[in-house]
């Protein structure tokens, strides 16, 4: 495993490089939860709670999305560059596992953009908005372990659409539809409290649900023992699922590869 | 010695879209796209003993790179089979690569933003090198590749040929047993190229390491390689010792010359010549074995006026092309 974190490592050591953007994505994500929450706040109004949800449990939520968004990170171009530049040559060359070396590079972004874009926003935000705490250590621990599972499911989905670049050459745009599709299921614009009924009893067979609003529910301490139990099997069982998908459209891609560029 | 390397009946196609152009064009190209099929590697076969040195040479899209890629794992072939040290290449990718060393001319192994001591930190770690012979390799081509003050800057401040040294010093640092170098002095000053020559050659000889060279520079091979491999068009047309090929073309020699008045009946023995008719130029191939160069040049300036003359060695394109055409007998 130790020669996986190094290229974790080595994406956060290269971040560090570029201290501009560092600055950036900390207003970049302040807006966009300034933008939330006020207009949260005008739908509220003076009420303390709609449907049960307190306001504060609704900017907690907008939060931990946005700390999950940052943390989540995909580069969702990686593969589709590789293949256009012909670099894929020199990756399958690394005598190591292509997928994980992918994962583990993603999630050193994931753990930079966490302590160096999530961490200051979330402490700024703290100030001025009411921020719910967290319900316990165990809760916390379970919450940390199903935003782990919900990664995996997100990042293995982002992988097999990238997969389709050795066929297409460019996935940007089914990159970009995918994004807005995954967000929308998954709770991260809207949160599910609001969703109608009918939708989330569908919902709850996708991995979505688990994904962003999973680790908000956990961390609120709002799930009994059995819905912790069902989150946790059904993260399990999609990401079987995926690894197969995954799997299959990387063997047949890689048989397929051209290395552009002579 | 032992087999090294094994290619039987090497194949590769490619498919590749036929873009039809302008406006007319480019919409047919989304709905209507049309393909053609290449075959880059078409049957080629081989084998390589521990410790040899063997240059590939083509022109453009003769299938060196290709072939090159598939013996290391990155390419499946379409047909025909590769066994390396022991290993299928694309079916093992994972521990046989662990075993070689790959050097891309057009494609940096090394982290952009990072310093060449940083990349070679990460390939320390990623091969599982062990200390000692990280540090001793380390010294040595930091050494030998002259690389003493550019290894701690990042590498997108250093020159091309730096980089070169710095990318080929990263592909040797876990001493594999054999090493694929694809066009390693592809835009690369005279100097360089010495420096990149002189540290391959100390490598084969005193490391017994298996290699390959491919180049277009007849140069490269002559100072490195023993063995010369000629791929042209997907097939292996030469496989032998590097002085056959030399002593066999080194004789050619073809002059070129602007004439004046049109030639009329010219015929020198020994020779062959052609005559571009809307140019006026006269081109005069010979074997300097069998006739002197000052000989045709004799006979070209008593029967013509000339107003440029040129005499040049043939280039590695054309004497492929003899060899091909069988105007070239090797091997």
């Amino acid at each position: 495993m130790d020669r996986y974190l190094q290229f974790a490592v080595i994406r956060f050591k290269s971040k560090t490089a570029y201290r501009f953007d560092y600055f950036l994505g900390i207003l970049n994500s302040l807006l966009s939860f300034v933008v939330y929450y006020s207009i949260y706040k005008a739908l509220y109004g003076d009420a303390q709670s709609i449907d049960g949800v307190s306001f504060s449990m609704v900017t907690t939520s907008f939060l931990i999305s946005l700390g999950l968004s940052s943390a989540f990170h995909k580069n969702e171009m990686f593969l589709q560059d590789k293949i256009k530049q012909g670099t894929i040559a020199n990756e399958l060359l690394k005598p190591v596992n292509f997928k994980l070396r992918m994962l583990f590079e993603d999630a050193g972004e994931g753990a930079f953009n966490v302590v160096f874009n999530f961490l200051p926003t979330a402490l700024i935000a703290a100030f001025f908005a009411s921020i719910s705490a967290p319900s316990g250590a165990v809760n916390m621990l379970l919450c940390i372990a199903s935003v782990i599972l919900g990664y995996i499911v997100l990042w293995q989905i982002s992988f097999i659409v990238q997969c389709l670049s050795f066929r297409l050459f460019s996935v940007w745009g089914l990159v970009t539809i995918k994004n807005v599709v995954i967000n929308i299921l998954a709770g991260a614009y809207i949160p599910m409290w609001f969703m109608p009924e009918k939708i989330r009893s569908i919902l709850r067979f996708t991995p979505f649900e688990s994904i962003y609003f999973m680790p908000v529910q956990l961390y609120l301490g709002q799930l009994g023992q059995w819905e912790i139990l069902f989150g946790f099997l059904r993260q399990i069982a999609w990401i079987g699922g995926l690894y197969i998908i995954g799997e299959l459209c990387w063997r047949s891609g890689i048989k397929r590869l051209v290395i552009q560029g002579g | 010695m032992e087999t090294m390397i094994s290619v039987e009946d090497l194949s590769k196609t490619f498919k590749i879209q036929r873009r039809s152009t302008g406006f007319a064009g480019a919409v047919k190209n989304i709905f209507h796209p049309t393909y053609e099929y290449k075959k880059a590697v078409d049957g080629i076969s081989f084998s390589i003993k521990e410790g040899e040195m063997v240059g590939f040479i083509g022109p453009n899209g003769a299938g060196k790179s290709t072939t090159v890629k598939m013996l290391s794992g990155i390419l499946h072939p379409d047909g025909g089979s590769i066994n390396v040290a022991g290993y299928i290449p694309h079916k093992q990718r994972k521990e046989y690569v662990a075993n070689i060393g790959v050097v891309f001319g057009q494609k940096s192994q090394i982290s952009w933003d990072l310093s060449p001591l940083d990349s070679y930190e990460v390939i320390k770690h990623i091969y599982r090198i062990p200390e000692k012979l990280y540090k001793d390799n380390l010294e040595r081509y930091t050494e030998l590749l002259d690389m003493k003050d550019f290894i701690d800057r990042p590498v997108r401040q250093l020159s091309l040929g730096q980089r070169m040294r710095a990318d080929i010093a990263a592909a040797l640092l876990h001493s594999p047993k054999i090493v694929f170098f694809d066009e390693p002095t592809i835009g690369i000053d005279v100097v360089g190229k010495d420096k990149i020559r002189k540290f391959i050659k100390t490598l084969n000889e005193t490391d017994n390491i298996t290699m390959i060279f491919t180049t277009h520079d007849m140069q490269d091979i002559e100072q490195t390689c023993q063995r010369l491999i000629i791929i042209d068009d997907g097939k292996k047309l030469y496989d032998g010792s590097l002085e056959n090929v030399k002593t066999d073309c080194v004789s050619t020699r073809i002059i070129e010359a602007e004439v004046e008045n049109m030639p009329s009946g010219l015929d020198i023995e020994n020779t062959q010549i052609t005559h571009d008719e809307s140019t006026g130029k006269l081109t005069v191939m010979f074997d300097t074995d069998k006739i002197s160069t000052s000989d045709v040049m004799t006979a070209l300036m008593s029967t013509h006026s000339i107003k440029d003359i040129s005499i040049k060695e043939p280039g590695i394109d054309s004497v492929i092309r003899d060899i091909y055409e069988g105007r070239i007998k090797v091997g």
